[in-house]
């Protein structure tokens, strides 16, 4: 019990000790920021105001924020289900190379996404590979302009966090006990029942754990979405790029920082209330 | 599910990823400085490239943190997962909260906020402030995967190693730890890739002698992308294909 | 167990030869891009023994942050553009230079020095200059159809230019356009450019600051702005494009080197500017970034073809309806606010 007690510690402190230091007092430093006010020449001064927040009532912001909420759920539900599919073949797939076949997903990424984008660019744009292809086979008549809309954008972003949604999704399909599978075949099931009433409570962790992956980055990335999208508009990320940088309020960035931060655990404590209540699903898993 | 049907919607999405990778491929052959069109083929991109010391230095810097950071990050996230799971402690709710702030803080301000601490801890910048942060950024990915596996685990298991005189510790390294592993893989290849294609966090926390290929790339931007980068992704990308091969071949002997 | 051993000699080893970096003789550069190439770099390590860090930032505003946030960086040069040179010297970001330290500062053009930027040049040595001007495809207009930025308000332009992503650049346009200056304060002629703006918005394809060149080279953009050094580099693989200094008005920026607070290798510092100063290694750099040197004694050693080209070094004529960009203090959050509401509402 005592080497119990003291695992259980060794644990907590290392995590702690850790977390406290690099997340949470930087975190700190950008609460307290966001409540001190702008100086043109040194940064902040030490004065306590909600200058910023108010300053945030603006619908100017709400647009923004609106619009990256848009583009992020777009973009995951894409991802979701892109890679739903994907992750329960390979994950059902009886090979004795599926690492390999994991390790293939990411390697891609490995690369600078800069030089991926722009390898993307010379795919999308007017005289780039798709519309040469597609000219030529007779598909369409004059060139697609997708380069700097807003479908260069979602496909851009889709495919840098596509990974992101698999893997999460992947790992936990890749527990599924094909026992319960089995067992509702036999007593008759077909295959919708059978993955709406089996197969998708059971993997709802993984479906979780991908969405947060996929659209809490996705609420705060503007640099490949400016590239693709030809920066005509402005995504939360862009604002807070503005602020600290070209504006150099940093209080105003670390504010909008602290709404975008805020907003996203109101989500989330809607979903864990939600979890508590439909607590009947992960029943299933302790037959 | 037919078999066809299946494969073909696995090659299509592999394609998805892959065809931007052999355009990059292709296009480190192209005839031209800066433009996006093929204008002919040249080796001259991996002449260059073999010259470029400097190039070399920094791609061996980026591979050095990214390794370390991944795998330090796995083991403080494992851990951090499993204590979110198993224990109950002051503090729980706080924990959970600071990984959600770790995942969705844009990178301009964690990098500010980084450098703020570094600032005051009168720690010079370089390649230690770089590992510090890359760990700590990659950490709310792995314990959200680690998680998600955890999560729906059957519990009985645990019960049963107690049952059987297995200390905590026990039954975390013989049974917690071998049910987890694709999720501990599979957190430490995302953040490997994340760690090597971060730029705006390393921006600000790096140090003037320790400069990593993602910044090295960036800041060509303003002058152009030359085909050289194409090269270098390239051969990287056959070399990493060549050691997960490799990987791939001793591990099936090692089974057999 | 056996890897976890293996993992902390591993960082051991790191740690020790990260401490092994910790030299006298070296030198910390911060600097744009990669417009010292390692040649020149390897160069002035072969003359003087000094070893040079080379770390790249893409912005002014990046490398401004970074300095802000920790004085402490470790760089020992910089090389901020005109006005950041001014907003940090105001700030007491950058040290007074040491003249008599830097014997070759006799070569740089007396028309480039002493600017409103850095009065007497205390904080900062010019090593570039550069134009925004307008970029135009023959092969698509006609030359001599553009000549104004107020042509870029024609309607027969609609969603085909590439401005840059800049919002002193973008709001230069406008404000020339109205007959204002670039570096004006005032309020009520801010709000004026972006109403000006507003209605150039639908003739913007994108906005943009890297990938300026391919975009120009590959025909994708056929109009718009850009710097001259880009376009110089773009017309020697498209013969079909032209840089044109626009009549009411252009930009023109002056990169400089300058040594921050926290720097901690000075002799090395100066040095090296020294070195950068010297004809034959100012040539070099210029030639292969396109961009026009400040440095007198190396401009007499171009090529003819550089010198007479336009491109690059504008005659004395057109550099009259030029502007070099300052400070704009407290205006900056009104530019930065009403840049927000452009890009927001388009």
């Amino acid at each position: 019990m005592k080497a119990d007690r003291l695992f259980k510690w060794t644990n907590l402190v290392v995590v702690w000790l850790w977390l406290s230091v690099f997340a949470l007092l930087p975190s700190l430093f950008v609460f307290l920021l966001s409540f001190l006010e702008n100086d043109a020449v040194k940064l902040v001064r030490w004065k306590f105001t909600f200058i910023n927040y108010l300053a945030l009532l603006n619908p100017l912001y709400f647009k923004v924020f609106w619009r990256s909420f848009c583009i992020a759920a777009l973009c995951t539900i894409i991802c979701l289900c892109l890679a739903y599919p994907f992750a329960y073949f390979l994950a059902r797939l009886r090979s004795k190379y599926k690492n390999l076949l994991l390790f293939l997903v990411l390697i891609p990424f490995w690369t600078s996404s800069l030089i991926r984008t722009y390898a993307m660019i010379s795919i999308l744009k007017a005289k780039g590979l798709l519309n040469t292809v597609l000219l030529f086979i007779g598909i369409i008549h004059q060139p697609l302009p997708i380069l700097y809309t807003g479908t260069a954008v979602i496909i851009g972003l889709v495919y840098s966090l596509l990974p992101f949604m698999i893997l999460p999704l992947y790992v936990n399909i890749e527990k599924l006990d094909t026992q319960f599978i089995d067992a509702a075949r036999d007593l008759g099931a077909n295959t919708a029942t059978i993955f709406a009433r089996i197969v998708f409570p059971l993997t709802w962790p993984g479906i979780v754990g991908g969405i947060i992956l996929v659209f809490l980055p996705a609420m705060s990335m503007f640099y490949i979405p400016d590239i693709l999208g030809g920066a005509k508009s402005l995504l939360v990320g862009n604002l807070i790029q503005g602020e600290f940088l070209a504006a150099h309020n940093w209080p105003l960035g670390s504010a909008v920082s602290m709404v975008l931060t805020c907003g996203m655990w109101l989500l989330l404590l809607i979903y864990w209330r939600a979890n508590k209540a439909g607590q009947q699903h992960e029943s299933i898993g302790e037959i | 599910m037919n078999r066809l049907v299946k494969s073909s919607y696995l090659t299509a999405i592999y394609s998805f990823f892959y065809l931007p990778i052999i355009i990059l491929i292709i296009y480190s052959f192209n005839d031209s400085s800066y433009s996006l069109l093929w204008h002919g083929f040249t080796l001259h991109w991996y002449k260059q490239l073999g010259d470029d010391m400097a190039l070399a230095v920094v791609t061996l810097h980026s591979l050095e943190v990214s390794v370390l950071s991944a795998t330090c990050a796995t083991l403080i996230g494992t851990l951090t997962a499993t204590c979110l799971y198993c224990y109950t402690f002051f503090g729980k709710r706080l924990l959970h909260g600071l990984m959600f702030v770790l995942i969705v803080s844009p990178d301009i301000v964690m990098g500010v906020s980084l450098l703020i601490l570094f600032f005051l801890m009168k720690m010079q910048l370089g390649f230690w402030s770089l590992l510090f942060s890359h760990i700590t950024f990659c950490i709310p990915f792995v314990s959200v995967t680690v998680l998600s596996r955890l999560t729906g685990l059957d519990k009985n298991i645990f019960e049963a190693a107690r049952d059987l005189g297995a200390s905590d510790f026990m039954s975390f390294k013989r049974v917690i730890i071998p049910m987890l592993w694709p999720a501990i893989l599979a957190g430490w290849l995302l953040s490997f890739t994340l760690s090597l294609d971060d730029v705006i966090i390393s921006f600000f926390v790096t140090g003037p002698d320790f400069q990593i290929l993602p910044l090295y790339i960036y800041s060509l931007v303003r002058i152009g992308l030359k085909p050289e980068l194409n090269a270098l992704c390239s051969v990287m990308f056959i070399i990493t294909l060549f050691i997960v091969g490799i990987f791939q071949l001793v591990l099936r002997k090692k089974e057999a | 167990m056996k890897l976890y051993r293996y993992k902390w000699v591993v960082c051991f080893l790191f740690f020790l030869s990260s401490l092994v970096n910790a030299q006298e003789k070296l030198v910390n550069i911060y600097n744009w891009s990669n417009y010292i190439s390692s040649e020149i770099l390897r160069q002035f390590t072969k003359e003087t023994g000094i070893k040079v860090n080379y770390a790249t930032y893409d912005s002014n505003e990046t490398m401004y942050a970074k300095l802000k946030a920790n004085p402490h960086s470790g760089y020992d040069i910089v090389v901020p553009s005109t006005y950041f040179v001014d907003h940090m010297r105001r700030q007491g970001m950058l040290r007074a230079l040491d003249k008599t330290k830097l014997s070759n500062i006799k070569n740089l053009d007396p028309a480039l020095l002493n600017k409103s930027y850095d009065p007497g040049n205390r904080y900062s040595i010019p090593y570039f200059w550069s134009s925004t001007g307008i970029v135009i495809n023959t092969r698509y207009h006609a030359l001599g159809q553009v000549e104004n930025w107020t042509d870029f308000w024609n309607p027969k332009y609609r969603n085909q230019l590439l401005l840059l992503n800049d919002v002193h650049e973008v709001f230069s346009i406008a404000l020339f356009a109205l007959g204002y200056s670039p570096n004006d304060t005032d309020p009520e002629h801010i709000r004026q450019a972006y109403f000006k703006l507003k209605q150039l918005m639908p003739n913007v394809r994108l906005f943009s600051d890297d990938a300026v060149k391919s975009l120009y080279l590959d025909e994708d953009l056929t109009l718009g702005m850009a710097w001259n050094g880009d376009i110089y580099q773009a017309m020697q693989e498209n013969s079909a494009i032209r840089f044109i200094y626009p009549q009411d008005g252009f930009i023109v920026a002056i990169d400089s080197m300058a040594i921050p607070v926290g720097a901690t290798h000075l002799d090395n510092a100066y040095r090296f500017i020294n070195f950068i100063l010297r004809p034959d290694v100012a040539k070099k750099i210029s030639l292969a970034t396109g961009y026009a040197s400040p440095n007198q004694a190396a401009v007499k050693r171009m090529p003819r073809a550089v010198l007479n080209n336009p491109t690059i070094y504008p005659d004395p004529k057109t550099l009259e309806r030029s502007v070099i960009q300052v400070d704009v203090g407290a205006a900056e959050a009104i530019y930065q606010k009403y840049w927000e509401l452009l890009k927001v509402g388009g």
